[in-house]
């Protein structure tokens, strides 16, 4: 081969040992990942060389951990996260998918067909299954007032399929009214407005929503109250502590009194900022129920510490950059950079701001807010790689309510959506295509039965009865999914199983993409990696 | 107070920190010991500058490094990135209270404990229930500390297997899902995607906001980098966020670099490396107040370590030089601030790491680079003629510099510690300053400017401290004449402690190694139909970002040599 002659060094893989090898990387990640599907699944242990915990339901999770070495499972890994930055879901979907692609692929491939062919009828099937997917979902109308009902619905069959029962339902309303807490009209949701903080405490139920904010520190003076009502916030990047002047400034001083007037002035400027602090306090704090936070993203030294906790004010350093725009969204008032023009309108007002002290570890609650549009999620589990998981199922679950809300519209789930898409294509799509691509579209049709199949092995049903039973129930022209229980047929609509919108579209899209890339590979040529150290 | 907090980026600073932090713990150690030297007992460091007070869940104190290390997965080897003191009850596999369907396990085989670490276990477990002694004598006595440090000597694969050091759980951050080998995670573009993808900045943030928190007033932050490979791109964003953040601490860069002599195989490497050094070298360093390259070609071969015998193939040996050296700089950090009359006979000449910037970098030439020497041992002030030896021993660790350069603008800053003067006994502190200001008096060339910290305190050996000694080199580090007989080289039973002489300077040494990297730069990367362009733009810098780092990289040079502007734009 001419490459050899290039490189002798270089390994050459012919096509159909090319393919192969594509092929079977991508069963065996499907093989990995099958499990994890539906909330029947098994969770995943793993447990590193180092005893380290990391427990995950998550296929985006499970993949980041597995350190993955094969191009091909890369490749596929790479699109299958992609997936998940994107929308927040479908990780597993899009691997089981692709998988399966390839699976259906290789059958026609080993009969002799062209992979070409596939791939075109890959193309024609995707794009009926997009526009299908137009017509088979369920607009929602969000307009002023969203639908609360189906918002907790999407949140619930995600979480559900991370989390148990009880613990995922109890989440579900946390995760929706966090969502809608944050929400503003015209605007498109960050979720970054949504702080998701644990506590390493009791037991996983005793998770919470906080309308207001929980910071990770507490105040750095022992005199500052612990616990106070009716508190204005003042949110401030300003620093507060005494510095050298800037390197490239050369300050020059001939002798001790030079340079201790110098330090002197430095300080004088430091105590005139926190001086323009107490000031506003003294404005504003009339009378003695009204009590005075300082929350800033610089640094406080403890000279002003102390000035500040005599006159009452509790005062917070380093804050997190994130925490000075959700203190303002859940306060109110505005973040100020510099105290010169300090005003009672920059400030924001909280009910009670209290601390919690677990071990070296302090939290500060800021609560009672009026009209919060931040708000904190607080996880409180056992340990560490419960926490772990808990937090990464309430981001999925986050996700998912943004997702419905953004799409305004969500899809029937239980498999019912592949189910109807595979009859579609079967039963109509398939006959108006012209020769061998028509195969193409059978494989991508029989491809999309994955999610059903799964759900019913992982469940521990006959994959055939069930498939059998539910497209026996699509030609009768009802639109069913899979009972996880019983397996039989069941109107997803009426149990409220929802799936996002986005996130099938975005499977339909991405799947076929790359199961066809990797069809179309007829040689493989390992050059110039082979520069390993040898040992 | 005046707090630091080191950072530790890639596997290669974290062997130096590794070590670092053994001889921390062993001066901790060896101060709370009463059966120790005095001049331990004593050493008049102020510990907390890295160290910070805490307590578990349980009440019970700690005491930990104020430290962030970023790793890939994986290179942590048998230690758990969450450390032993905060530890919950184990949770026992297989009880998962959050689903109530099928688990399943994948565990990774149990990576076994080298004798090193086992022995520390033991000895935490014995600790913990003091009543058996009996037992603990048992146990102690099985891991005899000869075998211990042959283990080391053989098999250190990763660095936690030489640290006896308890981290913070929020000290160790690992890197995971990159999905690549550590040998392809090479170049700055790759790190800079690692740092940026997913939620990794933010939580490496989050870890250094919790260190940075309870400082009452951090006086700088350390920050040692793996420079090899796409590390440095994670070090760059990393330090860019530290820039933009904490605007008001000062950061003092450690640039390290193992062993580069190791040819590359091919040329595409060769240009990838060279690249990568250049554009790495002028990110970094344009994010903090002081850089310092470290890491010499071949430190076995250099004049460094005439009196080591350093394996240059072993992280855990060379890592182990630059850490001593690295230690000795940090030493004026943590000395107590003396007014000006008053005098310790323990230290002298404490400042703070923005003393050290202003000092080096503040004067009149702002030249941000500095060149790190190394005496180790530190000669005795034995008399007139040997005092020159000092200066003459202090070797650099920074490569590509000159050797004879003549710089009149040069600006110096030296840690001597631990010295001997005649007869075997420790010089004081008057003693030193004296010894030095006589061996500059001599010298051929003075530096413009130079700053004098002295400590009593040598270097301690730690127990899991390579053997690198030559067979010159006494039980307390003193220089014999006639070499000891037994093994070439000594390690940690037969040495206990060093005395070291380190010093940062300032100075047109640093030439040629601005050259060297401008030149390569300007052969792969900016010239037209380079053969480095397009791996550049992968690594997403074009044309412009180019032009810019060349500009950088040549006003640092005419700032260091202002008469050669036709010499370095010409080629």
């Amino acid at each position: 081969m001419s490459l050899r002659v290039l490189n002798p060094n270089a390994e050459v893989l012919n096509k159909s040992a090319a393919l192969h090898m594509n092929i079977n990387a991508a069963k065996g990640l499907q093989d990995v990942l099958k499990t994890n599907l539906g909330p029947k699944g098994t969770i995943k242990m793993l447990v590193g060389g180092a005893g380290d915990i990391k427990l995950t339901k998550d296929g985006n999770t499970l993949l980041k951990e597995m350190q993955i070495q094969n191009p091909t499972a890369i490749m596929i890994a790479r699109t299958a996260v992609a997936q998940d930055d994107a929308s927040g879901d479908g990780t597993t979907s899009t691997v089981l998918f692709i998988g399966e692609l390839m699976k259906q692929s290789e059958r026609y491939i080993d009969e002799g067909m062209h992979p070409r062919v596939l791939v075109d009828g890959f193309e024609i099937a995707k794009r009926a299954t997009l526009q299908f997917l137009e017509k088979f979902k369920t607009p929602v109308v969000m307009g002023e007032e969203p639908d609360k009902e189906i918002l907790k619905m999407v949140a619930r069959t995600t979480l559900r399929t991370k989390l148990y029962e009880a613990l995922a339902d109890q989440l579900t309303d946390i995760v929706a009214n966090a969502v809608l807490c944050i929400r503003k009209p015209e605007e498109p949701i960050d979720l970054f407005m949504v702080e998701i903080m644990h506590m390493r405490h009791k037991f996983d139920v005793d998770t919470r929503l906080v309308e207001g904010l929980v910071l990770d520190h507490g105040s750095r003076h022992p005199d500052m109250k612990r616990r106070a009502e009716n508190c204005y916030i003042l949110t401030c990047n300003v620093s507060l502590e005494y510095e050298k002047s800037e390197i490239n400034a050369g300050f020059f001083y001939t002798n001790a009194e030079q340079r201790e007037a110098m330090v002197a002035a430095e300080r004088r400027s430091v105590d005139e900022r926190v001086q323009k602090i107490i000031d506003l306090k003294n404005k504003v704090c009339t009378s003695n129920d009204n009590n005075f936070v300082v929350i800033n993203q610089k640094g406080i030294d403890p000279p002003s510490l102390d000035f500040l906790a005599r006159e009452g004010i509790i005062a917070l350093r380093r804050a997190k950059r994130r925490n000075m725009e959700r203190l303002v969204l859940a306060c109110g008032g505005e973040a100020v950079n510099s105290v010169d023009d300090l005003n009672p309108d920059c400030l924001g007002w909280a009910g009670l701001v209290y601390e919690h002290v677990l071990g070296e570890e302090k939290y500060t609650f800021v609560e009672n807010v009026k009209n919060p549009h931040s708000c904190t999620i607080l996880i409180k589990g056992p340990n560490d790689h419960t926490i772990a998981q808990i937090k990464d199922a309430v981001r999925d679950g986050l996700r998912a309510v943004k997702n419905t809300i953004e799409d305004e519209a969500v899809v029937l789930g239980a498999g019912a959506f592949e189910v109807a898409a595979r009859q579609y294509l079967v039963n109509e799509v398939k006959k108006s295509v012209q020769g061998r691509a028509q195969l193409g579209v059978e494989a991508f049709a029989d491809a999309l039965l994955v999610v059903p199949k799964t759900l019913a092995e992982n469940s521990g049903l006959d994959t055939q009865d069930v498939i059998i039973a539910l497209t026996g129930e699509h030609d009768k022209g009802n639109v069913v999914g899979l009972s996880q229980h019983t397996g039989e047929p069941i109107d997803p609509q009426m149990e409220g199983i929802f799936d996002n919108y986005s996130v099938k579209r975005q499977i339909i899209n991405s799947g076929p993409v790359i199961a066809s890339q990797l069809l179309l590979v007829d040689e493989v040529i390992r050059a110039g990696r082979n520069m390993r150290k040898p040992n | 107070m005046r707090e630091i907090v080191t950072v530790q980026v890639g596997s290669y600073a974290n062997f130096i920190g590794s070590h670092f932090w053994n001889f921390q713990d062993e001066l901790l150690g060896l101060a709370d010991n009463p059966e120790s030297d005095d001049i331990f007992n004593n050493h008049n460091l102020d510990m907390n500058v890295l160290y910070r007070s805490g307590e578990t869940h349980q009440g019970i104190p700690t005491y930990t490094p104020r430290l962030v290390s970023v790793d890939f997965q994986g290179l942590l080897g048998s230690v758990s990135s969450r450390g032993t003191l905060y530890n919950e009850a184990p949770a026992s596999p297989g009880c998962v209270s959050t689903w109530t369907g099928g688990v399943t396990t994948h565990s990774s085989e149990p990576l076994k404990k080298n004798l090193f670490l086992e022995s520390l276990h033991l000895e935490d477990e014995a600790v913990g229930n003091t009543s058996s002694d009996s037992w603990k004598n048992g146990s102690r006595s099985e891991i005899q500390d000869k075998d211990i440090v042959e283990c080391l000597e053989n098999g250190v694969q990763y660095w936690t297997d030489f640290s006896k050091v308890h981290y913070h759980p929020q000290s160790l951050y690992e890197l995971s899902g990159l999905w690549m080998d550590i040998e392809d995670f090479n170049n700055y573009g790759f790190g800079r995607d690692v740092f940026s993808g997913g939620l990794r900045g933010e939580e490496i943030n989050e870890r250094l906001r919790f260190f940075i928190e309870e400082c009452d007033h951090a006086q700088g932050i350390q920050f040692v980098v793996d420079d090899t490979g796409g590390f440095s791109g994670v070090a760059g964003e990393f330090l860019e966020n530290i820039a933009d953040e904490y605007a008001n601490i000062p950061v003092l860069l450690y640039r390290v670099s193992p062993d580069t002599s190791i040819d590359p195989k091919s040329r595409k490497q060769t240009i990838s490396r060279n690249l990568h050094d250049v554009v790495s070298f002028s990110r970094l360093s344009a994010l903090c107040k002081l850089v310092v390259p470290v890491g010499l070609p071949s430190l076995s071969r250099s004049r460094t370590s005439s009196f080591l015998r350093v394996e240059d193939e072993k992280p855990y040996h060379t890592s182990a030089v630059y850490a001593s050296a690295i230690h000795s700089i940090s030493l004026p950090f943590r000395m107590e601030q003396l007014g000006p009359s008053a005098q310790s006979s323990y230290t002298c000449g404490a400042m703070s790491v923005n003393d050290l910037v202003q000092i080096l970098a503040g004067q009149s030439r702002q030249n941000i680079i500095s060149i790190l020497d190394v005496s180790m041992p530190a000669p005795s002030f034995t008399g007139y003629p040997a005092q020159q030896s000092l200066l003459e021993n202090l070797q650099p660790l920074t490569p590509d510099v000159a050797e004879d350069a003549e710089d009149f603008q040069a600006v110096e800053s030296m840690t001597v510690h631990g010295v001997y003067r005649a007869g075997r006994q420790r010089a004081s502190i008057t003693e030193v300053k004296d010894a030095v200001q006589a061996a500059y008096d001599n010298a051929v060339t003075r530096p413009k400017f130079s700053h004098l910290s002295v400590a009593r305190c040598p270097l301690p050996v730690p127990l899991p401290f390579p053997s690198i000694f030559g067979n010159l080199i006494g039980q307390h580090g003193e220089l014999l004449d006639t070499p000891i007989s037994g093994p070439a080289s000594r390690g940690s039973l037969e040495v206990h402690s060093i005395p070291m002489a380190a010093r940062l300077r300032s100075s047109n040494a640093i030439l040629p190694f601005l050259e060297n990297r401008l030149g390569n730069l300007r052969k792969f990367g900016i010239a037209r139909g380079a053969l480095g362009t397009e791996l550049l733009r992968n690594w997403g810098f074009g044309k412009d970002e180019l032009e810019d780092i060349g500009e950088t990289l040549s006003k640092m040079f005419t700032t260091l040599n202002p008469y050669s502007e036709e010499s370095s734009d010409s080629d």
